[in-house]
């Protein structure tokens, strides 16, 4: 059911350094080391074709998400809604510490949280939600039609079929680059900062 | 006195086991009024209200299917279950069949599993579930409450039959009442014409899917007397009748005592008919299909407020009568408007065409005209001047397709719509459409009767994905995780709720009548939402 816009071209697969992924986006790995059987996260590299949709960032402003991913900084993208109260605010939480780990990085990384409930998440409520993860200026939340959240999930192979069968993803990628670390699974702020750390050294 | 007197002490054997776990377990907060900490490594601290248990395990404690990560039921009977190697694979986590892979916990295991994040088998809970730093009295506490979590079945849950009430105020329009009556009626005959047969459940050729097979029983509800004296009535209601929750319904001028009374008594009130709900996404217990006249506040407010096209309005005119819910959309739309010119004309009982025409005495071509009117006041504009401004006019209120606005006004009217468009929802509408025909039900009110045939279709659904764990919370947490999936939608282009979301449909169109008679309408808009 993934759209047909974004196609699979794996060319690592490191879980966590170990055995291979018999899918890209399963998350149901062996373990690295003795957290992971509670914390399984699958590390691949991805091409994606970003789709030509306007967005509404929680500024309010009608945005291009083609043009928001293309400033000249890495993109560090992930997946939420507002209403959710299990994983949504622990990924939230997750870049927030990272946000602040990046310390003088940060101005190289913008920080993108898409909502797959985008007719509940006016820009008034991601702009609390932002405010409550307290979101440093590089990191901005982004509603819109449901149309076009449906495509940024489908570009990405974060469509799940519901907002409820979501899973934890973070998607990153050097500024300008084709290709994009996906990460399947929940990644601890550190894990996040050594991924983008190795994405900006090649920037 | 003495029905209040049981009932409460109904509702405190039942709900509040342990006050001081319950406090930890939904809000996150300690007997000291400090919230509750927890983290996850490796250092990621919550506190409070993100920490609160009920935020993953859910309030009736039975858990959730999040994406691939299944969030295990905490109850009494989950947890302190025996291992059971034999039992039914799909049986629901509370029930006595439920399969159990592991040993009971011991309250010490539990403790540990709750501060260390290690199950009783030895192995990592998911990363998911947070360590918590609990003194040993709250930890006490918190293990007695979840020992008497969802214990019981729900009332009105007994011997076959699931008990169901609807509520009518004295208020409600008569048509809308029997409109509603009339669907319910059939719609529990043919539930029950199927629970006769053995369920459509009981037809898997593998048995695994075998559904316990309950008839429905409907109590109508019939309030009387002024709004204040509902509540009681509410109560003796309940006492008398005891039902796992409250279906549909149809309400007048107010629906807050009811509103009220559902979530005190924790009874899941599930999509009444009613055009000014109360707007409290924090309670539980009340769904909606839509905010009705509050959502065609916001949807005008943005017209007036984000169309370029519009003329810089010298004015925005709102008439409604006062004994009417006209009023409070008013308020809502004065509160989304802020900075701009708005006066109120509310109309008194007596003659309409002569306040109507004072009303609109003074509108010149840069006003805005507001109109929260029901289809007996719209009719009398054919008898006054035409305005020559731009007009908006509550679908809801007025009538929907069936407004009576005159030809005069069409080219100015603009309806607000909080609805899919007529020609959008043919294949939905269908459905239900001849559903009605074959059971010979009139269609008296086509909106209010599809409303109603969708509760029931949404409860139906959900109760077939409970098995037999009829929970009052538990239905209600079971109803925002469906709703998604619903290909049913009626009147609405799509539902969805979550937590904290209680209204299934969040926007609307504007529209225009396309000609100068009939109920044609064309979009003015595309989708908006506010």
């Amino acid at each position: 059911m993934f759209a047909k816009n974004w196609f699979y071209s794996i060319t690592l697969i490191s879980i966590m350094g170990l055995a291979p992924a018999s899918r890209a986006g399963d998350a149901g790995q062996k373990p690295r080391s003795d957290d992971a059987a509670s914390r399984p996260v699958v590390t691949t590299t991805v091409g994606y074709s970003v789709p030509d949709v306007q967005l509404v960032r929680d500024d309010g402003k009608q945005v291009s998400l083609p043009a928001e991913m293309n400033d000249g900084r890495a993109v560090v993208l992930n997946f939420i809604f507002t209403t959710c109260s299990s994983f949504c605010p622990l990924s939230s939480q997750t870049f927030r510490e990272f946000q602040q780990e990046l310390g003088p990085d940060r101005e190289r990384v913008h920080l993108m949280s898409i909502s797959i409930d985008p007719e509940q998440d006016t820009p008034a409520r991601l702009r609390d939600y932002a405010h409550k993860f307290a979101a440093g200026p590089g990191w901005q939340h982004y509603t819109g039609t449901l149309a076009a959240s449906l495509a940024a999930q489908r570009a990405f192979g974060a469509y799940r079929g519901d907002k409820m069968s979501h899973t934890p993803l973070t998607l990153m990628r050097a500024a300008g680059a084709k290709t994009w670390r996906r990460i399947d699974g929940f990644a601890t702020p550190s894990e996040l900062l050594s991924e983008c750390r190795q994405l900006l050294a090649v920037q | 006195m003495l029905l209040v007197a049981l009932f409460a002490a109904q509702a405190s054997a039942q709900e509040v086991a342990d006050p001081v776990g319950e406090a930890i377990y939904r809000r996150g907060i300690l007997p000291s009024g400090q919230p509750i900490t927890a983290k996850r490594e490796p250092d990621l601290q919550i506190s409070g209200g993100d920490a609160a248990c009920s935020n993953c395990h859910r309030r009736s404690g039975l858990g959730e299917l999040e994406g691939h990560i299944r969030i295990p039921p905490v109850t009494g009977a989950a947890l302190f279950r025996p291992r059971v190697h034999d039992g039914n694979v799909g049986a629901p986590p509370n029930s006595d069949a439920a399969y159990s892979r592991r040993d009971a916990y011991s309250k010490e295991a539990l403790a540990r599993a709750i501060r260390e994040g290690v199950a009783v088998d030895g192995s990592q809970l998911n990363y998911l579930m947070p360590h918590y730093s609990l003194a040993d009295a709250d930890m006490a506490s918190l293990i007695g409450y979840l020992k008497g979590l969802t214990r019981f079945k729900s009332p009105g849950v007994n011997a076959g039959v699931l008990h169901l009430a609807t509520i009518v105020t004295p208020d409600a329009d008569p048509v809308k009442r029997r409109a509603m009556l009339d669907v319910l009626d059939h719609y529990f005959a043919d539930t029950n014409a199927a629970a006769l047969a053995g369920g459509l459940h009981s037809r898997s050729p593998q048995g695994a899917m075998s559904m316990p097979n309950y008839r429905w029983q409907l109590h109508i509800w019939e309030l009387t007397g002024p709004a204040s004296a509902w509540d009681q009535q509410l109560r003796t209601h309940l006492e008398h009748e005891p039902v796992l929750a409250v279906i549909s319904g149809v309400g007048g001028k107010t629906w807050a005592p009811i509103h009220r009374f559902c979530e005190q008594a924790g009874l899941p009130c599930l999509f009444p008919n009613v055009d000014l709900p109360v707007v409290a996404e924090h309670d539980f217990y009340s769904l909606y299909f839509s905010r009705g006249v509050l959502l065609e506040a916001d949807l005008i407010a943005h017209a007036i407020t984000g169309d370029k096209r519009l003329p810089a309005a010298h004015r925005v005119v709102q008439i409604y009568r006062r004994d009417d819910i006209g009023q409070q959309a008013a308020n809502a739309l004065r509160g989304g408007v802020a900075g701009v010119d708005l006066v109120d004309r509310p109309l008194r009982t007596g003659n309409g065409k002569q306040q109507l025409a004072a009303a609109l005495r003074d509108i010149g071509s840069r006003d805005v005209v507001v109109l929260w009117l029901r289809p007996q006041d719209l009719a009398l504009l054919a008898a006054l001047p035409s305005v020559h401004s731009r007009v908006f006019i509550s679908g809801l209120m007025g009538g929907l397709d069936q407004s009576p606005v005159p030809a005069a006004s069409r080219g100015v009217a603009v309806m607000v719509y909080a609805f899919d468009l007529p020609d959008h929802r043919v294949i939905q509408t269908d459905y239900p459409l001849g559903w009605f025909r074959i059971n010979h039900i009139p269609v008296i009110d086509q909106r209010v009767q599809t409303d109603t045939w969708l509760a029931c279709v949404l409860l139906s659904e959900t109760l077939s994905h409970m098995s037999d764990s009829f929970v009052r919370d538990y239905l209600v947490e079971r109803l925002e995780g469906m709703l998604d999936h619903q290909m049913l939608t009626g009147y609405y282009p799509r539902l969805s709720l979550a937590p904290n979301q209680r209204f299934a449909s969040k926007g609307g169109y504007l529209v225009k009548f396309a000609e100068p008679s009939g109920s044609r309408l064309v979009a003015e808009s595309e989708w908006i939402v506010p």
